[in-house]
């Protein structure tokens, strides 16, 4: 028997914010009913005056800057309170993220109706474009529940840290930046907003301000800026070529490009999966997480690297999917390019999984095996994505397992993130070796965290099941209809989804079971708004695993209904999609059964504490010509008599990225190559005048006689 | 008053206004200062009416002294020349305002008679560069600008001022000398100095004499690209950039060598026209040096340590950008060039004006002193790092406008390569300025609890600083506007 | 002989671009900022005359309106008087870098481009 200590709560705020929570759950309650039309609910908004009223006004348009304004305002507010007064900051940040919420939630109607789209033309030279539509709402939708819950989770994480102001500050200029990603018309508003999101986000990264978040968020901010450019890119590529940015179907112009069109979509890919956390591109993701404080590291898994997956979405499926009167058919040939890009796409997502749970297994600190984690759920949500273009009009399975796992994943990561945050919280550790013995301390944790793990390793009744379950229908379509090698495809898919199962149950028994000499006697029990938050996240993962086609009805069967996937297949094969069939609770049987083995074959031959060497890394052999280039231009360049220091040759010839990354050895070597020209060039003056009066004049005469 | 003097009468106030100066040495200093600011006030005014009538109304021809445009001098005050001469009055007065606020760093006291005296020269000289129509006349503009701005490098008394001075000095004598010698063989050639004159006779004069033209516009070439700074002739501008006060390297870099570019894109396109120039394949030999520079200046920023320094690789490296757009010889380029030239006079100014309060206060040039910078001078560090965002190409500010167009007109021209120079470029930008960022609002929190004591700067030097950062952003707002007068301006100028 | 003719014929052009090129190879060859000057003006001069010599018409006599003589052909005075103006710009520049030497001078005690360098070099090593 457990002796419950008696609650104390602690915080002022507790009380109130539960009240918010149960709101927000009322909230959800009250969609429930819409779309499930209790009580002829659903009919009654829709035949009321009110409803039509706002229908026909223009006001509904603007909506969309409203709820980009709003955490600004919030931002603005908190920053005015500042110090001074702790409660009313955070009181500022969270009633504006619960009024963003009320908003979303409350526009469902509107948006199941019509896609709200706004255009005010002379800003930014292209015009400010957003629009809501079914995609973007339930990215949208998601990310008000999980900011929102993750904002209270945070009011009480953030006293123990510093400078919180700062941190709310641009947590809700973040929150501003990721709703106007995710609601921008056309892909040069996403990236303006991508890019604020970027730097905003940054801040959040860095947070704890010591080497070693500075190093991450320099790796973080770098990448970011370097997908931002990818992107960048492939709009003055599409823009040039196409002459219109806004999501609609481009692939006719597309199509007489030639190679062209991969070189921007692979361009769009990377952009995108550089913040998505996508192999080989993830390198900054492991990095950050485990710096960033708790809130962030929840956000940044829970949404920020959905909205790189959600900008592949977006610009996949709008540029290159064919508009929905030009097709009927699987056999048009205008999928083709869909189809090729799908391909690779896919594999790139089963890399990216095994990746990262290959990775994860080896991990010690909480909180970098669930950024490994991220990185290896990303992988399946892109592979959903691969299916859904390579599969072209019969890809509606790939989306829809896609757009699942964005949501499922989003729910589980974010909690998970939380309960490792509560863990650092009561006992300042992070290495899942140093823990253990938790269940009796924090049985409620426990408890969710156990909800979480049974999500994202997929059991039944859990909402990771039905995601993974639709993403394993989607392979196997892939290789029925498409090529047999998917069947390899879905092997991966297994094996990782059983690496995931082990992985958990190691966390679960290192941190919660295992008996430990350390007991933690001093730790208090109380009850704040940490708990509540979490609570719903885990109601909500239960209820999705229960009731698996509220989802589908409710959000996706709308998007798939947008897009131009076959009506029929969609009609037949997602709406009445039964996720319970036998053959499929047999895969989960055998995928845990794998785990387990894993686990126990782990633990007796130590295998988790296997390291790899330091050069194996991707980043060093992606790397690794420009390195030797690096470590050997001085000699090149001056022969044996290399002035540089022993120092700065020691960090070019550093086999471990993670201490001098690229960039560092870029300024070394050009800071040799400065050291060698700079005063050279400047001293010869006269002589490169000459030298290129002669050059010009030679080509110029020269080739005026040759013609 | 006849609307064809008044920038007759702009050139005549500065003039007049460097006149002036030595005479009210006895009196006290503000009242120059305030003289001064008045006729830059009223400039500013005229060349902004000057600007609406061209645009509106006609354009404005003037002939000095009567005589017909052959042998005498003639005016044009066309969209092209009423735009910049608005643009350069503007970030003039900026600079200004921000320099009467005690920002003349490492000028005795005694000199701000003199240096007030050179800017006004420089001033006048500038707009006369973009107003003449003659070849000869702006080499004579040139020369005396050249002069102006080799005395504004060595008004600091120090060592090293002399020796960067007498670089330039070199160097900008062969540039003019290189520019005169062209002209001499254009005049051989078609017997005009006049711009429009040539024009018109240039079609024939390329099919008598090919060798002259050649030759002439190699000349040019060079002459213009040493005074522009692009890049293999940029090894002036790094020195005389550090060794200037921070008020005039803003004034050097965000205008000076603007206006030699501009001189090179009157030269290329009213001199000869775009038939002759592609002819000749102008545009391989153009893209080339554009790009080294866009990469080269870039890497040589990443390495220096002294701020003023980067500051100046960092010009040399936009100029690039700005040679570029005019090397693709099309309408687009020109436009975006255009455009780079006014964010990037925004941008420049901005930076060395921050960096130039830093600098006034803190005593201190070295990129690793910088930490801690945002918590003493928030203003100063704020406007340095959106100037320094503009420059990365973030959106929102004003440089990524000009990229995205930059990028537009590159692929116009179907030259994909230099897209992905301009996104390296970008990049290279990134690793130079963001660490100055993080290190100033991020690293070493120590002078936090000096806050009390933050930025005791006159207001003069506040103000500036946050209308450039503004600016800015505006500017990455609604480029629409502007870019109407721009395309009025490329279109004067192409035609 | 049909080159030695042209040579002949245009022997004030030719004149005119040995003495930008004698200019130009002052400039880089030497290291003295005094003999650096020197080359920037004959440089300079090399243009002017130049210029002065596009102006020359063979057989021609000043541009001064004289009744007596019947249909006159004058050379052309309009690049003689722009030169006018660069001969003063270029005395100019050069009294101005001279100066700028002598300050050098004061300062490093050499005007010898290399050993100036030398000596920056060591002071920048310094700080």
């Amino acid at each position: 028997m457990i002796k419950i200590p008696r609650m104390k709560i602690f915080d002022s705020m507790a009380r109130s914010n539960s009240y918010l929570v149960g709101l927000s759950l009322f909230l959800l309650l009250v969609f429930i009913a819409f779309v499930g039309n209790w009580f002829g609910f659903n009919l009654w908004i829709s035949n009321s005056k009110f409803y039509s009223q706002i229908l026909d006004s223009h006001f509904i348009d603007y909506i969309s800057i409203i709820i980009i304004v709003i955490p600004i305002i919030g931002a603005i507010i908190e920053l005015v309170y500042g110090d001074k007064s702790i409660k009313h900051r955070d009181k500022s940040v969270i009633y504006m993220g619960f009024l963003t919420l009320i908003i979303v939630v409350m526009i469902y109607p509107v948006i199941l109706h019509r896609t709200l789209e706004l255009h005010i033309p002379g800003v930014f030279s292209l015009g400010l474009n957003l629009r809501i539509d079914m995609l973007g709402y339930a990215v949208l939708l998601l990310s008000a529940f999980i900011w929102f819950f993750v904002m209270i989770y945070a009011h009480e994480y953030m006293t123990k840290e510093k400078k919180s102001t700062r941190f709310f500050f641009f947590l809700s200029l973040t929150y501003s930046a990721v709703i106007g990603a995710i609601i921008s018309g056309d892909l040069l508003m996403m990236f303006i907003f991508f890019e604020i999101m970027t730097i905003t986000s940054y801040m959040l990264v860095i947070h704890g301000q010591n080497d070693q978040s500075y190093k991450a968020g320099y790796n973080y901010i770098i990448m970011g800026l370097i997908g931002g450019f990818l992107i960048l890119t492939a709009i003055i590529l599409l823009y040039f070529n196409i002459g219109d940015l806004r999501f609609e179907s481009a692939i006719e112009k597309l199509e007489e490009l030639g190679n062209l069109k991969y070189w921007i979509m692979g361009l769009l890919v990377f952009g995108f999966g550089i913040k998505a956390g996508m192999a080989p591109v993830h390198v900054w993701l492991p990095r950050a997480h485990p710096v960033a404080p708790t809130p962030a590291s929840a956000l940044l898994s829970g949404v920020m690297i959905k909205v790189g997956a959600f900008g592949i979405i977006r610009a996949a499926s709008s540029y290159y999917f064919p508009s929905k009167d030009v097709i009927t058919s699987i056999n048009d040939p205008l999928w083709s390019a869909a189809s090729h890009i799908g391909a690779i796409i896919i594999w790139t997502g089963i890399i990216t999984m095994a990746l990262g749970v290959f990775l994860a297994l080896q991990q010690a600190n909480i909180k970098k095996m669930l950024a490994y984690h991220s990185i290896s759920q990303m992988g399946y949500i892109v592979t959903g994505i691969g299916v859904a273009l390579y599969l072209g009009y019969e890809g509606a399975m790939g989306l829809t397992g896609a757009m699942y796992h964005i949501i499922n994943h989003a729910l589980f990561k974010s909690l998970l993130f939380m309960i490792a945050g509560v863990i650092y919280y009561h006992t300042k550790e992070l290495d899942m070796y140093k823990l253990g013995g938790l269940w009796k301390k924090l049985p409620f944790t426990t408890f969710t965290f156990a909800v979480a793990a049974l999500g994202i390793s997929g059991i039944p009744l859990f909402n990771g099941y039905v995601s993974k379950t639709i993403l394993h229908h989607g392979i196997v379509e892939a290789y029925e209809m498409g090529n047999h090698l998917f069947f390899y495809a879905e092997l991966m898919f297994i094996v990782v989804s059983a690496g995931t199962v082990c992985s958990f149950i190691k966390m679960f028994y290192y941190v919660f079971l295992r008996k430990t000499t350390n007991e933690y006697k001093t730790m208090v029990f109380d009850y704040s708004s940490l708990d509540i938050a979490m609570w719903s996240m885990g109601l909500i993962i239960i209820l999705i695993g229960l009731f698996p086609s509220f989802i589908l009805k409710s959000l996706i069967i709308p998007i798939l209904n947008l897009t131009n996937y076959d009506s029929y297949f969609i009609e037949h094969q997602i709406l009445h999609l039964n996720v319970f069939k036998s053959e499929d609770l047999l895969m989960t049987l055998m995928i845990v059964g794998i785990g387990i083995i894993i686990f126990f074959v782990g633990k007796k031959f130590n295998l988790f504490h296997l390291h790899l060497p330091k050069w194996l890394s991707i980043e060093y052999l992606v790397f690794f010509p420009a390195y030797l280039f690096m470590r050997n231009l001085c000699r090149l360049m001056y022969g044996d008599r290399c002035p540089t220091d022993k120092d700065d040759y020691a960090k070019l010839s550093e086999k471990d990225v993670e201490k001098i990354g690229f960039i560092d050895r870029f300024v070394i070597t050009s800071n040799v190559f400065n050291r060698k020209y700079e005063q050279s060039i400047i001293r010869s003056d006269a002589l490169i005048y000459t030298f290129f009066i002669t050059l010009i004049l030679v080509f110029m005469l020269v080739k005026k006689h040759l013609l | 008053m006849n609307i064809e003097q008044l920038p007759i009468i702009n050139l005549l106030l500065f003039l007049l206004m460097a006149l002036v100066i030595p005479l009210l040495k006895r009196r006290p200093f503000k009242l120059t200062l305030i003289l001064g600011f008045i006729v830059l006030g009223f400039v500013f005014v005229s060349s902004g009416y000057l600007l609406w009538y061209v645009n509106n109304i006609d354009i404005i021809h003037y002939t000095f002294g009567g005589h017909e445009a052959r042998f005498g001098i003639e005016f044009i005050i066309d969209p092209f020349s009423a735009l910049f001469t608005t643009i350069i009055a503007g970030l003039a007065t900026i600079i200004y305002i921000y320099s009467s606020g005690d920002a003349t760093e490492g000028i005795e006291k005694t000199e701000y008679g003199r240096y007030y005296v050179l800017l006004f020269i420089l001033l006048m000289s500038m707009f006369g560069i973009l107003y003449t129509n003659d070849l000869f006349n702006t080499y004579v503009f040139i020369e005396i600008l050249s002069i102006t701005t080799c005395a504004i490098i060595s008004i600091k008394k120090k060592k090293d001022t002399y020796t960067a001075a007498f670089r330039y000095v070199m160097m900008n004598e062969l540039g003019s000398l290189s520019y005169l010698f062209g002209v001499a063989l254009i005049y051989m050639a078609t017997g005009f100095t006049n711009i429009t004159l040539i024009g018109e006779t240039m079609q024939n004069a390329y099919a008598l004499y090919p060798v002259n033209i050649i030759i002439a516009l190699s000349f040019m070439i060079i002459g213009l690209g040493i005074k522009a700074a692009i890049f293999p002739f940029h090894i002036w501008l790094p020195d005389a950039h550090s060794a200037a006060p921070s008020t005039s390297s803003a004034i050097l870099s965000a205008i000076v060598i603007k206006v030699y570019i501009l001189v090179f894109v009157k030269v290329l396109f009213r001199v000869f026209n775009i038939d002759i120039l592609n002819e000749m394949n102008i545009s391989t030999i153009l893209l080339v040096l554009a790009g080294v520079g866009m990469i080269m200046g870039s890497v040589f920023a990443i390495a220096q340590k002294d701020v003023k320094r980067m500051l100046g690789y960092s010009s040399v490296a936009q100029m690039g950008y700005i040679l570029l757009g005019v090397g693709l010889l099309s309408f687009d380029g020109l436009r975006a060039a255009f455009f780079h030239i006014l964010s990037h006079g925004l941008m420049k100014t901005a930076l060395f004006l921050s960096v130039g309060e830093i600098i006034y206060y803190k005593k201190t040039r070295k990129v690793n002193d910088f930490d801690g910078m945002g918590f003493i001078m928030p203003v100063a560090m704020g406007v340095f790092s959106i100037a320094a965002l503009g420059m990365i190409g973030i959106p929102l500010t004003s440089g990524f406008i000009s990229k995205l167009n930059l990028g537009l007109a590159v692929l116009d021209h179907n030259q994909v390569i230099f897209l992905v120079i301009l996104i390296i470029s970008s990049l290279l930008n990134v690793i130079y300025y963001l660490p100055i960022i993080i290190l100033a609002f991020l690293k070493n929190e120590k002078y936090r609890y000096r806050m009390k004591s933050i930025e005791d700067t006159p207001r003069t030097m506040i103000a500036p600083l946050i209308l450039l950062g503004v600016l800015i952003i505006i500017l990455g707002l609604f480029p629409n506007q502007v870019m109407i007068l721009i395309e009025a301006a490329v279109n004067s100028i192409m035609s | 002989m049909l080159i030695l003719e042209k040579i002949i014929d245009n022997i004030n052009y030719i004149g005119a671009v040995a003495l930008f090129v004698i200019g130009l190879r002052i400039v880089v060859t030497h290291s003295n900022l005094i003999k650096r000057i020197m080359g920037i003006n004959i440089m300079g001069t090399g243009v002017f005359l130049f210029f002065v010599a596009i102006g020359n018409v063979t057989g021609g006599i000043p541009p001064i309106i004289n009744n007596n003589q019947i249909n006159p052909v004058y050379i052309n005075p309009i690049p003689s008087v722009l030169i006018l103006t660069g001969i003063v710009v270029v005395v100019s520049i050069t009294v101005y870098s001279l100066s700028l030497v002598i300050r050098i001078y004061e300062n490093y005690n050499t005007i010898d481009q290399t050993e100036l360098s030398k000596l920056m070099s060591e002071e920048d090593n310094e700080h």
